[in-house]
């Protein structure tokens, strides 16, 4: 082996390879244990059939997954649940990130007072629990005694409201939007620290080649931070597909009204472990864990080796 | 007529003054260089000439148009900015045509523009080449090339050359002092390096504390600067200065008792305090005249062709005395010093020159 990292001056073979094991080791084994294992696992395990009566293992090859994607009983929640994931998706892309970005535009003004003030009110929501949102959401927009309706009547525009997180129409996308309220503060402080990074010479450069701080915002920072905003992106796409709590907290793990809201995280949750009159089904559940896993596998290559390639990322 | 005319201005952040009654005028065509030391308000003069820093008080004209309250692309300046600020996410022909496509230019007259930059600048292979593909005298260059085509009536330049290294900046020295006679530009220029001043400026302004102290050409503040400040600023190493007692019409006293014998203005009368100024350059050891201090020399810096002596006096002041070839001489040893008589700066004692 004539790698540069195995020449280290006056260090035997042996002794750089004990060097090597002690400082990958810990590392390895905790990603190993608790991420490989299970992974590899799941997969394991949705190749199997499990026959509670016998309490045996019978090999399926694919079978669960040609179960789950035509046979009515496991299709229709799938495609449904994936279908309300991708709705879940979309609001966070066209809401969530959009806002993040004109927070952290806004954030970057040099003339703002209370900046400190601002990001940490903006940011608090996401360090607060899952559970806690969803409770204090419930009560807010409840129609029996949430502030929500009383809050709208002041305005005069108390007709606009409806029980939203009761209603099959809108249930998905009032989640989708309490969901995007607690997160918002994570695409503003990446996009906040990535506009901090671009000098201010080159925005003085702007100003005399004739732009106002808008256009200097839209062609020469946006495309500056065109790179954190991809990881963004992709950071809201896996979140999203892993998704599981916030629905859980606000509507158990039926997802209801009807399945309404009901996303992989929830029917993955419903199969695996049982619910109510529900037996729990480790062989379909495990299924259901590989297709999510599969979903993000495309989404994530799908970026690194379409989208990324293209980006490029700028030094100062 | 690209003449810049500073009339009065003052800028201050809050309560904190940084630049105080300035009044300058850029002749057409000419190089002016802001000098002073980091913090003396070169920068901020600069910038409020862009138009980049709003100005509190006075006004600015370019080419005869007052300019305070127009926007810096209206101003019709350009300007070269210490790190480059080159556009990163454009190539060389995007970053010069940028501000030609902001003022909506045809694209026809925008090609010829930035093609006849480029051929000034030898720039002409580079044209789709990314700034981070470039070196830093190529992105120096890309820069100038950006002013360039703005046809502006003045360039600013702002510490152009502290990011490059010592012998690129020569290069890139002579460079700006080709172009500059090349376009027949009106330049301002910033530095802090009192030898890019000296030898790119047709005027120097020297800086300090937000005032300028003195405005001439380069040899004029060698030769009679008009105080403390840029006789002591303008010179590498710096002005001696020996503190002294007018005794009588030819006669001063220094600290240490010594009686120098100097020409003295009529005006200065007994017991006045001053201030004698001496170059190192215009001191040498040994000698016997009647314009000689006495010391010991403390260490002796060789350079090669030249070097300093450090000579301590008795009052434990050091003076700093350029030394050619062999010094004959060694640290602990005694040492008398002549000085020019027709090189020395008096000054008075609120540090105005006298004479």
């Amino acid at each position: 082996m004539s790698s540069p990292h195995s020449a280290i001056v006056g260090m035997g073979r042996a002794t750089y390879l004990r060097l090597l094991v002690f400082f990958l080791a810990p590392a390895a084994i905790v990603y190993t244990v608790f991420s490989i294992y299970p992974l590899l696992a799941t997969i394991f395990n949705s190749l199997y059939l499990y026959h509670s009566e016998t309490k045996s293992y019978d090999y399926v090859g694919l079978g669960n997954f040609t179960t789950l994607l035509t046979d009515t009983t496991w299709s229709v929640p799938f495609w449904n649940a994936f279908r309300n994931n991708l709705v879940f998706f979309a609001i966070h892309m066209s809401v969530q990130n959009p806002i993040g970005l004109a927070l952290a535009a806004m954030l970057s003004l040099p003339r703002l007072r209370l900046r400190a003030t601002y990001r940490t009110l903006i940011f608090m929501p996401t360090m607060l629990s899952v559970v806690i949102i969803g409770f204090v959401w419930q009560l807010i927009l409840s129609p029996l005694w949430g502030i929500a309706k009383l809050f709208l009547q002041t305005f005069g525009l108390g007709f606009l409201f409806a029980p939203w997180l009761g209603q099959e129409g809108s249930a998905l996308i009032t989640i989708s939007l309490i969901s995007v309220w607690q997160f918002v503060g994570i695409p503003m402080i990446l996009i906040y620290t990535a506009l901090l990074a671009i000098p201010e010479e080159l925005i003085d450069a702007a100003t005399v080649d004739g732009l106002n701080q808008f256009q200097a915002f839209v062609w020469v920072k946006l495309p500056l931070i065109l790179p954190t905003i991809g990881l963004v992106s992709i950071l809201t796409f896996v979140n999203n597909f892993n998704a599981f709590d916030l629905i859980y907290a606000m509507k158990g793990a039926l997802a209801g009204p009807n399945f309404s809201a009901d996303i992989m995280g929830t029917l993955f949750y419903r199969t695996f472990f049982g619910n109510q009159l529900q037996l729990g089904n480790a062989s379909m559940g495990s299924t259901i864990a590989t297709m999510m896993f599969i979903i993000i596998l495309i989404g994530v290559m799908t970026y690194l080796f379409v989208i990324q390639r293209r980006m490029q990322r700028y030094s100062f | 007529m690209s003449e810049v005319k500073i009339r009065n201005l003052h800028k201050s952040y809050g309560s904190v003054d940084v630049l105080k009654d300035n009044n300058l005028i850029v002749e057409n065509g000419a190089f002016v260089v802001l000098v002073g030391p980091s913090g003396c308000g070169k920068s901020t003069l600069l910038r409020c000439i862009a138009g980049l820093e709003p100005i509190s008080s006075g006004t600015i004209t370019i080419g005869g148009k007052t300019v305070n309250d127009l926007p810096p692309a209206q101003r019709e300046i350009a300007m070269v900015f210490q790190s480059y600020a080159l556009y990163p996410h454009m190539d060389v022909y995007g970053n010069m045509a940028f501000g030609l496509k902001f003022a909506k230019t045809p694209r026809p007259e925008i090609d010829a523009r930035v093609a006849e930059a480029a051929r000034i600048l030898q720039l002409e292979p580079l044209l789709k080449r990314r700034p981070r593909e470039l070196s830093g005298g190529q992105r120096q260059r890309v820069a100038i090339g950006r002013a360039i085509v703005r046809k502006p009536q003045v360039f600013l330049f702002d510490e152009p050359l502290s990011n490059l290294d010592a012998a690129l900046r020569i290069n890139t020295r002579v460079e700006i002092a080709k172009l500059h006679k090349m376009l027949a530009a009106t330049i301002v220029y910033v530095t802090h390096d009192q030898v890019e001043a000296m030898t790119l400026a047709d005027k120097i302004v020297v800086m300090n504390k937000g005032r300028i102290e003195q405005t001439g050409k380069p040899l004029d503040l060698y030769y009679k600067p008009a105080n403390l400040f840029v006789a002591g600023f303008i010179g590498s190493p710096a002005m001696n200065f020996l503190a002294a007692t007018v005794k009588d019409g030819k006669t001063l006293e220094l600290a240490d008792s010594q009686h120098l014998n100097v020409p003295l203005p009529a005006a200065s009368k007994p017991g006045d305090q001053v201030t004698l100024g001496c170059r190192p350059e215009h001191m040498r050891l040994g000698g016997d005249g009647t314009l000689a201090l006495k010391g010991t020399v403390d260490i002796i810096e060789r350079l090669g062709e030249t070097g300093f002596a450090h000579i301590r006096m008795a009052t434990g002041q050091t003076i700093i005395a350029e030394v050619r070839g062999d010094p004959g001489t060694s640290p602990g040893a005694s040492a008398t010093l002549s000085l020019a008589p027709a090189q020395l700066h008096l000054f008075d004692a609120s540090g105005q020159r006298l004479g």
